[in-house]
């Protein structure tokens, strides 16, 4: 074993990645060579200086924090387009019901129409039922209790309305109000989740399942369409549609929807 | 009120856990590469959202900060390092060999053990000196090795080249830092220059071929 490969080779003993064969034989000859030896102490001199020098730089306090903001907006994203069947229901023992929140009943307005027609089906409905959130329409009936509701709706709609009580304790019941998507009648139901804006449609007719896209959420079927960058999601029971959307991210509207008690 | 799926909450706190310890060795490695804390931040902050993003690649065993230098280095690859500067480091006056016996035993010696602490920090300041005047590969080779401490297999993964690969461009790295030592140190009077010149440096090139036609 020659002088000059032992030096070649002195940073791969130092990091300890020659094979064991090698190191034996090199072993041996740094034994009866001081020049090499030398070396060594040199390579391993060297090595502990190199890090002493260039390894003590600690990211700045902010670094951690700005990072995580970024991770923050991949998971909204992944949120968006994470499989929902992993959502899992609340109990429903475990949860308040909203309805003693509500107050006394207010009728300020007539009927809303929307348009009816052969071809008012799939599309042009889910863009009256997005307009109609985005108009923010008053409540017709703000109630004290769900009873209050049920009786302002009583003989305006062919099925019985009575607001959907959610078990997430954020969702509050704003109001009501009838309205026609197209030319069925229809209940609009006004919520508020920490100060964003939900709306549950109810109303009858199977269209709005047309060519829409279907998903299942804690167990529950749902229909769901997106609209210009907006979903709604809807809810068959009972012959009823319930359409859930507003200004909540797909993720959090699906779990509204399947967890939402809508007939009871 | 903020709701996520629950896999996705339980992934985003083990990423955490396991990246966050890593933060300064990705810090500290950026900021040797770019030369620039702004650069280094956002290289930095650019790793952890391709490591996050690909998290579920990482094979678990692994060594995870070697997995986020990889990434790392890629990052700055793409970003930061252009065609016609690499050219520069592979064709330019870096390119040219390094010696195998560059340093006398006298110099060795004097360099060896650096005699209090006024030597030492002069030493240390020569050494990030002589590591700035160093090649990009070379830097991220010293880095890698030396400072991160990884294994020639992981360092192998990071750069992406084969471990024989590693071993000589690390030799090679090593041997221009002790050079640029070297010279500052003589010039600083840390050392004598060099009176025994034994040896001619022999280049690697050469070193090689005679070692490939060894049987």
């Amino acid at each position: 074993m020659s002088c000059k490969l032992v030096r070649r080779h002195l940073g791969a003993l130092v990091d300890g990645e020659l094979d064991p064969a090698t190191q034996i034989e090199f072993e041996r000859h740094l034994d009866v060579c001081p020049a090499c030896q030398e070396g060594l102490s040199f390579e391993r001199s060297f090595r502990a200086q190199t890090r002493a020098s260039l390894g003590s730089v600690r990211a700045p306090e902010h670094l951690w924090g700005r990072a995580l903001h970024r991770l923050d907006d991949i998971d909204d994203t992944k949120a968006r387009h994470t499989s929902l069947i992993q959502i899992r229901p609340m109990r429903w023992r475990q949860t308040a019901v909203f309805g003693a929140a509500a107050a006394a009943v207010l009728v300020i307005g007539g009927v809303v129409g929307l348009p009816d027609g052969a071809e008012y089906r799939g599309a042009g409905m889910l863009q009256d039922v997005m307009d109609l959130h985005a108009q923010g329409l008053p409540s017709d009936v703000q109630a004290e209790t769900p009873n209050d509701v049920v009786r302002y709706f009583e003989g305006k709609t062919p099925f019985p309305v009575q607001p959907a009580q959610f078990p997430e304790s954020s969702v509050k019941f704003v109001g009501a109000r009838y309205i026609r998507v197209g030319s069925r009648p229809a209940a609009a139901l006004y919520y508020n989740q920490g100060g964003r804006r939900v709306t549950l449609l109810v109303f009858q007719g199977p269209g709005i399942v047309q060519n829409a896209r279907r998903t299942e959420v804690g167990g529950r079927e749902l229909y769901y369409h997106d609209v210009g960058g907006n979903v709604v999601t809807i809810r068959q029971q009972g012959g009823v549609n319930y359409a859930f959307f507003g200004d909540l991210d797909r993720p959090m509207l699906f779990q509204l929807a399947a967890n939402a008690r809508v007939a009871y | 009120m903020r709701t996520k799926p629950k896999k996705i909450d339980a992934e985003r706190k083990l990423f955490e856990e396991e990246a966050r310890p890593h933060l300064d060795a990705l810090y500290s490695t950026a900021l040797r590469l770019t030369r620039s804390p702004v650069d280094a931040e956002d290289l930095v902050q650019d790793t952890l959202v391709r490591a996050y993003r690909f998290y579920e690649r990482f094979e678990a065993g692994t060594n995870f900060k070697a997995w986020l230098l990889r990434i790392q280095m890629n990052a700055f690859v793409n970003r930061y390092r252009r065609t016609t500067r690499e050219r520069q480091v592979f064709q330019g006056p870096m390119a040219v060999p390094v010696g195998e016996g560059v340093m006398s035993r006298a110099t060795m010696r004097g360099l060896t053990d650096p005699v209090g602490v006024a030597q030492r920090t002069l030493i240390a300041r020569e050494i990030n000196r002589a590591f700035d005047a160093l090649s990009e590969d070379s830097r991220a080779m010293v880095l890698l090795a030396d400072v991160e401490e990884l294994s020639y297999r992981e360092i192998a993964e990071v750069m992406g080249c084969p471990i024989g690969t590693v071993m000589s461009r690390l030799h090679r790295a090593r041997k221009q830092l002790q050079v640029s030592l070297q010279q500052q140190a003589i010039q600083l009077g840390i050392i004598e220059p060099d009176a025994d010149d034994a040896e001619e440096p022999v280049s690697l090139g050469a070193f090689r071929s005679r070692k490939a036609k060894k049987p």
